[in-house]
C-alpha cells in the first residue's frame, strides 16, 4: 500500500506547528517501505498529483476549532464545491477534489487533527496541552499506516489531560 | 450624485486586497484605487534582531516566494559579510532561484489565471474557476501541476524537505552539490521544458482573442525597471539596474543595486499599507514605473538561451515598435521566463563546476550597511539593512516587487473601470476585469499581509449618504 503522510501548519505559530512537527517526528523514527512523509507551511497545489499515485493519504493538522489537546480522526470526503479564492487550499478535501477530477483517482483519505491552546505569532513552542497530543496523533497515523482503516472512535479519538470535555466526534471509519 | 463601488476581496491573488472605484453624477468614472488593506510591519519588528535571522525571518514574510526573501536578504548579508560568495555558490542560488521562478509563474498562469483566459470574463461565475479548466481542459490543468511540482521538487532537492530551508547562508551556501541531487535535477527538466514549449505555443494562438483586454488592461506609457547583466541581457540573480522608458529610451543603465535609493523613492497614501515607489528624477507620481516579467523582457536584450530568444523576439512582436506597454502581456511574458528558466537551469546543472565543493565564504560583518537585490518573480526586491556593533538590526528596508508596481496598477484599474465599467448598470463581467487586470501583474500581497480564512467577494453601489444603490455578490 502507498500511503502519503502530509502534516501542515506553521512553525512560528504555536501550537499550529502541531502538523509538521508530528511528520517530523514520525519520519525521524523511522516509517514502513511505501510510506512518505512530508512537512508544508501551506498545502499548494503540486500536492495533487503527489495524491494521484496513493492509496491512503493522511494529513495531519491543529485545529482552531476544537478543545485544547483533543484529538480527532475523520475520514475526509472531496469538497468539490470548495474553491479557494487565493493560491493555498485551505482545506485538504479540496486537494482531493482535485485529484479525484484531474486524475480520476480518489486515494482514501483521513484528517487526524488536535486542538492547539495557542496560535500566537512567532512563537516556536508548542503549549503544554498540544504537546501532549503530539503521541496520540503519532498513535492515530501508525494505526492508519498499519492499515486500520476502521477503527472505534473509543481508541483513536482522545484529549490530553486537562482538556475540557468534548463535544461528540466525528468517526474514522 | 457621486457613488462608490467597492471589491473586497479581490479573489485568485497571493493574499487579500479591495478595489474602490469613485463614479460622478452621471455613472462615469471619476477614480479607481487599490487598497492594501492589512499591516504587518515586518521592518519594524526586525529591529533588534542578530542580522544572521534576517534570511530566516524575511523568508517567512510569504509561503509562495520564500526563496525570493531568502535569496535577496542572504544577499544583503554577503554585503554586510564584505565578502565575494564562491563562483559554485552563486551558481547554486541562481539554480534555486530559477527554480521558485518556474513553480511561481506556472501558478499565476495555470491556475490563477486560466479561469479567466480560457473560460472568459462574461463566463458563469459559477464555472468561471479552476474546476471549470479542470472540466474544460484537463490537461493544461496537470501541466501547471506538473511544473510547479517541477520547481517544487528542485527546490527541495537544494535546500531540504523542510519548510523554511536553511541552505542558503550568508557567504553562500552551506553544503555542495553531490552528483547524485544533480542528476536528479537534471532529469526534471526535459519534461518540464516540453511542457512549457506546449503551453507558450497554446497560449500564443489564444492572444489575438484578447485584443481588446491588450488595448484596455493596464496599457500604459510607464518606465521599467529591472536588473540586466553587463551585458544587457536578462538577469534573475545578480547584475544591475537599468530603466527605460516607454519609448524605449534608456534613462539609466548599469547601475549598481547598491545605489538604488538614487532611482527609487517610496512616497505613502492615506488608504493602502502598501508604499507607492517612484523613480526618483520625475518625482512623484509622474515617475511611475513598472518591474517584473514584462520589465524584465522589455529592458533585455537577449535571454541567453536558445528557445527563449526565439519567445522573446515573438514577444517584441506583439506590439509595432518600443516596449509592450500592455500589462495584459505579463501572462506572455511569464510563459518566456519559465522557458528561460528551464534551460537556464539546464546549462547551469551541466556546468562541470556545480560540483564544486568550494560554496561559501565564511567571516562576520565588516561594515554597518547591506544591501541584497534579485529579482523575484513579480520583480526587483531589494533588502536593505543597517547593523550596529554587536550585528543586531538597528534598521530596515523593504521594497517588495508588488510595491514598485502599485501606482501602474492604481492606473491600470482605473483604464480598464473606464473601458468596462457602466455605474448604472453593474454587470459581473464589467467587474470581473477590473479584478482580472491586477491578477495579470500577479500581486503577492502576502509579502505585505498573510490573509487568513475566506471571504465572499460582494461588489457595492452606494450613494454617497451610504445608501444601497445595487449590489453583486458571490459566495
Amino acid at each position: 500500500m502507498k500511503i502519503l503522510v502530509i502534516g501542515y501548519g506553521s512553525p512560528i505559530r504555536g501550537d499550529d506547528a502541531l502538523g509538521p512537527l508530528v511528520a517530523d517526528r514520525l519520519e525521524s523514527a523511522g516509517v514502513p517501505d511505501g510510506v512518505e512523509v512530508m512537512s508544508r507551511h501551506v498545502l499548494t497545489v503540486e500536492l495533487v498529483a503527489e495524491l494521484a499515485g496513493r492509496d491512503r493519504v493522511i494529513f495531519l493538522d491543529a485545529a482552531a476549532d476544537a478543545a485544547p489537546g483533543r484529538v480527532d480522526c475523520r475520514r475526509l470526503e472531496p469538497a468539490r464545491d470548495a474553491v479557494s479564492s487565493m493560491a493555498h487550499f485551505l482545506d485538504p478535501a479540496e486537494l482531493l477534489a482535485w485529484c479525484e477530477t484531474l486524475y480520476g483517482h480518489l486515494p482514501e483519505c483521513f484528517l487526524i487533527s488536535a486542538g492547539g491552546a495557542s496560535f500566537d505569532y512567532a512563537n516556536y513552542r508548542l503549549t503544554p496541552i498540544a504537546e501532549r497530543a503530539v503521541e496520540q496523533m503519532l498513535d492515530g497515523v501508525r494505526r492508519l499506516m498499519a492499515d486500520e482503516a476502521c477503527i472505534p472512535a473509543a481508541t483513536h479519538q482522545g484529549r490530553a489531560a486537562a482538556a475540557p470535555s468534548p463535544p461528540e466526534p466525528d468517526t474514522c471509519a | 450624485m457621486s457613488r462608490t463601488l467597492t471589491i473586497e476581496p479581490v479573489t485568485r491573488i497571493e493574499g487579500h486586497a479591495r478595489i474602490t472605484l469613485q463614479l460622478g453624477d452621471s455613472g462615469e468614472m471619476q477614480d479607481a484605487k487599490f487598497h492594501l488593506t492589512q499591516f504587518r510591519g515586518f521592518e519594524k519588528f526586525c529591529e533588534g534582531r542578530p542580522y544572521r535571522e534576517m534570511p530566516a525571518l524575511t523568508a517567512r514574510t510569504c509561503g509562495i516566494c520564500p526563496v525570493s526573501h531568502l535569496l535577496a536578504s542572504n544577499k544583503a548579508c554577503d554585503h554586510l559579510l564584505s565578502v565575494s560568495i564562491p563562483p559554485t555558490g552563486e551558481k547554486l542560488r541562481r539554480v534555486m532561484n530559477l527554480a521558485q521562478l518556474v513553480q511561481s509563474h506556472a501558478l499565476s498562469f495555470f491556475h490563477l489565471s486560466s479561469p479567466d483566459l480560457l473560460l472568459g470574463w462574461d463566463a458563469d461565475p459559477a464555472s468561471r474557476n479552476l474546476f471549470g479548466v479542470m472540466r474544460q481542459d484537463p490537461a493544461l490543468a496537470k501541466d501547471g501541476i506538473r511544473l510547479r511540482q517541477i520547481g517544487q521538487s528542485i527546490i527541495e532537492t537544494l535546500g531540504g524537505k523542510k519548510i523554511h530551508p536553511t541552505w542558503v547562508v550568508p557567504g553562500g551556501v552551506n553544503e555542495p552539490l553531490t552528483q547524485e541531487k544533480r542528476d536528479a535535477m537534471l532529469g526534471l527538466l526535459p519534461e518540464g521544458l516540453e511542457i512549457a514549449k506546449r503551453t507558450y505555443a497554446f497560449f500564443k494562438t489564444l492572444v489575438p482573442r484578447f485584443k481588446d483586454e491588450a488595448d484596455h488592461f493596464g496599457n500604459l506609457p510607464t518606465l521599467f525597471l529591472s536588473l540586466v547583466t553587463p551585458q544587457g541581457a536578462l538577469e534573475h540573480y545578480d547584475g544591475l539596474l537599468r530603466v527605460k522608458d516607454a519609448q524605449g529610451r534608456i534613462l539609466e543603465d548599469m547601475v549598481p543595486p547598491l545605489e538604488y535609493e538614487r532611482l527609487i523613492g517610496e512616497a505613502v497614501e492615506d488608504f493602502s499599507y502598501m508604499k507607492f515607489p517612484y523613480y526618483r528624477p520625475q518625482g512623484y507620481p509622474q515617475g511611475i514605473y513598472r518591474v517584473g516579467p514584462l520589465a524584465r523582457l522589455n529592458n533585455a536584450t537577449t535571454c541567453g538561451t536558445p528557445y527563449a530568444d526565439v519567445a522573446l523576439a515573438e514577444f517584441h512582436m506583439l506590439q509595432e515598435s518600443g516596449p509592450i506597454a500592455s500589462s495584459f502581456h505579463y501572462h506572455y511574458a511569464r510563459l518566456v521566463e519559465i522557458i528561460y528558466a528551464l534551460e537556464m537551469m539546464q546549462r547551469l546543472l551541466k556546468d562541470p563546476t556545480i560540483l564544486d565543493p568550494r560554496v561559501r565564504a565564511r567571516a562576520r560583518s565588516n561594515r554597518e550597511e547591506g544591501i541584497g537585490v534579485a529579482e523575484a518573480p513579480r520583480g526587483t526586491l531589494i533588502h536593505h539593512y543597517r547593523i550596529d556593533d554587536d550585528g543586531l538590526i538597528t534598521w530596515v528596508n523593504l521594497i517588495i516587487a508588488t510595491g514598485h508596481n502599485n501606482l501602474a496598477m492604481n492606473q491600470a484599474i482605473r483604464q480598464v473601470a473606464d473601458a468596462y465599467v457602466d455605474g448604472n448598470a453593474l454587470q459581473e463581467g464589467m467587474l470581473n476585469r477590473v479584478e482580472a487586470v491586477i491578477r495579470c501583474f500577479d500581486p503577492c500581497l502576502s509579502c505585505a499581509s498573510h490573509a487568513f480564512g475566506q471571504m465572499p467577494l460582494r461588489i457595492e453601489l452606494r450613494d454617497p449618504d451610504g445608501g444601497l444603490l445595487d449590489l453583486l455578490s458571490r459566495d
